[in-house]
């Protein structure tokens, strides 16, 4: 009896949270189980009439792991991923500022090269898969400056004050509260997407990706929460960073730290209905370009992303 | 040069998953040794069928097959893995108000509340206790009145039983032996670690067969939730793996057990590290996640390598029309 009651509290804390947060989409009611019209009609907004081909999605989904190669890349191997991923069409660009981590724990050492490896995989399996249409990698900023996207990413979140800088290859901590800021995001990119994929074949893979996508998030939340025991700040930050970009995108709820709810960890950001959140592309550039507004250029890509689906959302 | 080892450590992860390929060749066969003791126990003679290396279709849409029908199907996994850890978690099953439905409504057998000793896991328990039971309610409400009942699940710790049968079949634990995973923390993470990424293959696999954009959207919602799932577990293994080796090469038994079930394919891999990179991910050489037919899904669910309708943790079968496993 008293595990029944047990269970129920957990469980309706854990959706009463989620409900709460929701704010603006609590407001469509009923649509929430398949409330996906919102976003149909928003992606179709953002992409100015014409639905965008498989190819400009792929090209969208590149450019985000050109980011995150170079990120993980940097922080693995103290270098930008091989110049033989980086030729396409439009605006060539290189990752700049980032830098080898010296890592601490062995154990954050072996999950850092795990994730540098998949995403540098992403790159070259998009790259294959695209062929000819390929965008090259664009201007990309994973440095420490304090004017840089990390630090401006870590100011918004209130994690540092105006003028300092955020260093997420400094620490163990840090590696993975700068991993914290791209993963959850991966995932929504690649579910929203989902729908507008044609091809079966792309959309197969393109939910291989999201799958793995998910599987980092869940590796770097994991870790995050175990570490916050002993550093309760871990935990704070990320939920600062899950405010921050949910600042950014809208008014959506579309994210959520790790701080427990209830008596319950909160490793998966779910909706009511547990299902993950879809970001459209206009809502993912919001966050990598650091902007609520709508522009081609910003923050992670000081020169935008190539491709046709380059704008970030009006919010 | 720092490319160059760069390229070396990205090379040898795409060449350690396609060794461990050319690896089941032989390394399967112990596994398979130790599934069909498990099988023999069933009277069936085709047990010590040697694995041929046909290559697995890949999933091809078949018009018969509705959205109604893979949701279905979805149902009945979440159903199992609703009350596994339902019952790790709280000591109880989920309320029968949302067991009902087409089909035969069967009972729960066996689980029991673990007596968690890491209070995190504790906590984990009790996050994908939630969301798995979120998963079967939207689930039963996405499709409706035609929605399926719980079928029968076997979820206890009986020396016959699925999660023993399993045990075994990876070679956890000696025939005749039972394998208990609510006797303590990492039993219950090795008990989750058998279902978790066998969901992510099992709702990739069917994201090109579901035809409704909007079901499509949230199958991918649910796969990536179960993928979250099945990182925390493999990241919690992998973490106390450093003081407890045994429960790295455990994981790894389980996957090589799953792998010699579901046909000639690598669709899996454990958590153990290799060239100073861990193994959270598992994915093919192009850093993508397996995908599994519904038929291969049923072949680790029922424990079986042949066409059955029947077995494992499902000792009557699933409810619905997706209810057979293919014949390795």
């Amino acid at each position: 009896m008293t595990d029944d009651i047990l269970a129920i509290e957990t469980l309706e804390r854990r959706a009463k949270r989620r409900e709460e947060r929701r704010d603006f989409f609590r407001t469509l009611g009923a649509m929430a189980a398949f409330g996906s019209a919102g976003y149909a009609a928003s992606s179709q907004s953002a992409m100015a009439q014409s639905a965008p081909s498989d190819g400009d999605i792929l090209n969208f989904a590149l450019n985000l792991e050109y980011l995150e190669a170079n990120f993980y890349s940097y922080a693995v191997f103290g270098t930008p991923i091989d110049t033989k991923y980086t030729s396409g069409s439009g605006s060539a660009g290189t990752a700049t500022g980032g830098r080898k981590v010296n890592f601490t724990d062995p154990v954050v050492a072996q999950y850092a090269k795990e994730i540098a490896q998949d995403e540098i995989a992403h790159v070259d399996f998009l790259r294959k898969n695209l062929g000819g249409a390929v965008v090259a990698q664009p201007a990309i900023d994973v440095g420490i400056d304090p004017n840089g996207a990390f630090s401006s990413a870590a100011r918004a979140a209130g994690l540092i004050g105006g003028g300092a800088s955020f260093d997420p290859y400094s620490s163990d901590e840090n590696f993975l509260l700068g991993a914290f800021i791209f993963e959850d995001v991966g995932v929504t990119a690649y579910k929203g997407a989902a729908p507008l994929i044609t091809s079966k074949t792309y959309l197969e893979a393109a939910a291989g990706i999201l799958a793995v996508e998910a599987y980092h998030a869940g590796l770097v939340r994991t870790s995050l929460y175990r570490k916050g025991i002993a550093t309760p700040s871990l935990i704070d930050a990320t939920e600062a960073i899950s405010r921050a970009r949910d600042s950014l995108d809208g008014s959506s709820e579309l994210d959520q730290g790790i701080a427990d709810i209830g008596d319950a960890s909160n490793i998966v950001p779910l909706d009511a209905n547990g299902l993950a959140y879809s970001r459209t592309t206009g809502q993912v550039l919001n966050i990598a370009y650091l902007t609520n507004m709508a522009t081609a250029r910003g923050g992670f890509f000081p020169n935008g992303v190539n491709g046709t689906i380059n704008m970030s959302a009006a919010n | 040069m720092k490319d160059d080892l760069m390229l070396e450590a990205f090379e040898s992860r795409a060449r350690r998953r396609d060794q461990r390929r050319g690896f089941r060749a032989a390394g399967s066969m112990a596994v398979v040794a130790a599934g069909a003791s498990l099988l023999s126990g069933c009277g069936d003679d085709e047990a010590t069928a040697v694995p041929t290396p046909t290559p697995t279709p890949t999933p091809t849409p078949t018009p018969t097959v509705t959205d109604g029908d893979i949701l279905n199907f979805a149902l009945n996994l979440e159903y199992l893995e609703a009350q596994f850890y339902y019952f790790a978690a709280f000591g109880s099953g989920l309320p029968t108000s949302i067991l009902g439905g087409a089909g035969t409504q069967g009972a729960v057998t066996g689980g029991r509340q673990v007596a968690f000793v890491d209070p995190l896991i504790a906590r984990y328990a009790r996050e994908i206790a939630a969301d798995e039971r979120a998963h079967v309610e939207f689930l039963r409400g996405a499709i409706g009145t035609t929605a399926v009942a719980q079928p029968a699940i076997d979820i206890g710790s009986s020396a016959t039983g699925a999660f023993s049968s399993a045990a075994q079949a990876a070679g956890l634990i000696a025939a005749g032996q039972s394998f208990d995973p609510y006797a303590s923390d990492e039993n219950f993470l090795l008990g989750a670690y058998i279902f978790e990424d066998v969901g992510v293959t099992a709702y990739k696999g069917a994201s090109p067969l579901i035809t409704n954009k909007t079901f499509l959207e949230a199958a991918a919602g649910i796969l990536a939730a179960e993928a979250y799932h099945a990182a925390l577990v493999r990241t919690v293994l992998y973490g106390k793996g450093v003081e407890t080796p045994s429960l790295r090469t455990s994981a790894d038994k389980i996957s090589d057990a799953r792998d010699s079930l579901d046909g000639s394919a690598d669709k899996d891999q454990g958590i153990s590290p290799k060239d100073g990179a861990s193994n959270i991910v598992p994915t093919d050489s192009d850093g993508i996640a397996y995908s599994r037919t519904t038929g291969e899904v049923l072949n680790i669910v029922y424990l079986t390598k042949l066409a059955a309708q029947k077995g494992g943790f499902f000792p009557n079968g699933l409810n619905g029309s997706l209810n057979t496993s293919t014949a390795q």
